[in-house]
């Protein structure tokens, strides 16, 4: 079991796929352990991809200092390991409250980063998310750790998925609540507690961004995810179809086909970081992967975006970014639209495909 | 964690896979509980003399009654064991618990926020989140039993014990910083995995004896 050392505290981390490809760093949501990813280590690698997992500081196999860490720490700790690992440009993904952490690593080390992919997370908290998260740790505090993954499943999985997994649910709560040290998760929720918007600090992060959100992901929901992508400049908006907050355990192998495509567009300058809105097939396999969005990103009901529609014609959309590492690339990916024109700002930009 | 400890559990483990706990097994982990919830209640009796206003009393109070609820359970809920040398051993591990966690320096003075009452949280945490009987059966396995259900629900009470505590054990200011406050944690969690170390290799050489004599006698 690798472990590297960070500032007196051990941190468990896991390394596959072949030296020289590409890496992704996969960041944990806050009861997640590197397990969670186990899907992706053979997955990303058929794709071409180097992936690193760990668990952070008071997760899974990582040392869980009983005095808890600060939320800045967690940033640090990923870029030290990094360095200990020569990964000089990752790409960094993270779930959940790993989302916050890749937001932060991306404006404080931006040398240190290929791309990111913030996945169902957050950059500042809104009532909804804060009404949540107050009621997840009293559940952990006054009810238990069970009642805490009670009130969680039902945020994180869908209800095709919950009704296809019914006997595996008791045990996937019995693993939760043997597997970790109760006060580990409480140390994070608890350094989340002073949290304050970050979303300042976006426009401070240049590099190519995949934001993901689900389309049914209740805790996390779809503005928060709107509001990162208006404010990082070099972004995409991904939504999920059918799917809750913790769909990366839902949905693999799209969600490895997602990572992958975004690596490879970035690696050969094709990604074209436009803040556009996209949504994801359901089948992995399916070509393209995604397709523009054409309706109001920030609606459950699918109204189309911009009432009163104009009848025909190319409709939007924001500046186009192009970004690779090398530099601008002229056309956009073989598998997406181009982009033309330039949308007003902090709305969302949405692609007609007439 | 020490890589002697993790070998400890892992032989628990394994073993635990195949085997249920019988009357010997269930006789040392009640008798061991028993010992631990005991210094707790013993400790705590005192803060019914602390001030109600005091900060720490409403959560120690509580846990002072949790601790003998808990006791009277595993109590209940324990096939005991006919064999007298499992209760001589159990009684030697209960004195090396006695004695190695100091715990009879708890109980003289009254409760005042010092180095002395944040080493008894320290210690009281330690035994929480280190004794842990679940994280060792199969996930699959159901809690339908009697003494599984006690030890499942000692296990969640301990855990909401532990988020509390916590909260002391941050906040308290004695005057200790917090590397000073970690490494005296460290020290209550050692001396803590050394016993729950011995009880869960009893508890597996008292396994693999009674694998032993299966095995004679058939």
């Amino acid at each position: 079991m690798p472990k590297f050392n960070y500032k007196g505290h051990d941190v468990h981390y896991e390394l596959y796929g072949e030296p020289g490809s590409p890496v992704v760093t996969l960041c944990n949501g806050l009861s997640m352990r590197t397990s969670h990813w186990a899907p992706y280590f053979e997955l990303l690698p058929k794709l071409g991809l180097r992936v690193l997992t760990y668990d952070m500081i008071g997760q899974g196999a990582s040392s869980k200092p009983i005095l808890g860490l600060d939320f800045d720490d967690h940033a640090a700790s990923l870029n030290a390991l990094h360095e200990h690992l020569g990964i000089e440009r990752p790409y960094v993904m993270g779930i959940s409250f790993g989302g916050v952490v890749v937001l932060k690593y991306a404006y404080t080390y931006p040398d240190r980063v290929g791309g990111i992919l913030p996945t169902s997370t957050f950059s500042e908290m809104d009532e909804q998310l804060r009404a949540h998260a107050y009621n997840l740790y009293m559940g952990l505090v006054r009810v238990g750790f069970e009642f805490y993954l009670d009130l969680l499943i039902p945020l994180n999985f869908s209800d095709k998925w919950l009704r296809e997994n019914k006997e595996l649910i008791g045990i996937i709560k019995r693993v939760g609540m043997t597997s970790f040290e109760l006060y580990g998760i409480q140390n994070l929720m608890e350094s989340l507690a002073n949290f304050e918007s970050i979303t300042g600090n976006l426009d401070r992060i240049q590099c190519p961004a995949l934001i993901m959100n689900a389309e049914y992901d209740a805790l996390t929901p779809r503005h928060l995810h709107d509001t990162m992508r208006r404010h990082i400049p070099n972004s995409r908006l991904m939504l999920i179809p059918h799917v809750c907050h913790a769909f990366t355990l839902e949905v693999p192998e799209l969600t490895s086909r997602l990572i992958a495509d975004f690596v490879r567009q970035v690696e050969e300058n094709r990604w074209q970081g436009d803040q556009s809105v996209w949504i994801a097939n359901e089948d992995p396999q399916k070509e393209p992967v995604a397709f523009p969005c054409e309706g109001d990103p920030l609606r459950f009901i699918p109204l189309p975006a911009g009432e009163p529609k104009r009848p025909a014609g190319r409709k939007t959309t924001g500046k186009t970014q192009q970004t690779g590492r090398k530099g601008a690339a002229k056309s956009g990916p073989a598998r997406s639209p181009k982009t033309s024109g330039h949308g007003k700002p902090n709305q969302p930009k949405t692609r007609s495909r007439s | 964690m020490p890589s002697t400890s993790i070998s400890v559990r892992k032989k628990a483990k394994a073993l635990l896979a195949d085997h249920s706990l019988g009357p010997d097994q269930q006789t040392r982990i009640a008798l061991f509980i028993q010992g631990v919830k005991g210094i707790n209640a013993a400790v705590l009796a005192k803060i019914e003399f602390q001030p109600f206003e005091w900060a720490p009393y409403r959560f120690l109070h509580n846990q002072y009654f949790k601790e003998v609820e808990l006791s009277t359970l595993i109590g209940r809920a324990t096939e005991w064991s006919t064999n007298p040398m499992v209760y001589m051993e159990a009684t030697s591990l209960n004195l090396a618990l006695w004695e190695k966690t100091e715990a009879a320096k708890y109980m003289q003075a009254p409760f005042q926020v010092d180095a002395l009452f944040y080493e008894y949280l320290a210690l009281s945490h330690a035994f929480m989140a280190d004794i842990r009987f679940l994280p060792l059966l199969p996930a699959h396995l159901p809690l339908d039993t009697p003494f599984l259900a006690a030890l499942a629900e000692i296990e969640e009470e301990n855990g909401r014990q532990i988020q509390s505590q916590i909260r002391l054990l941050k906040d308290l200011d004695i005057g200790l910083s917090d590397r000073d406050k970690e490494q005296l944690i460290d020290s209550k969690w050692a001396v803590v995995e050394g016993l729950y170390d011995r009880l869960l290799s009893e508890v597996t050489a008292s396994i693999e004896q009674q694998i032993q004599q299966d095995q004679e006698a058939e």
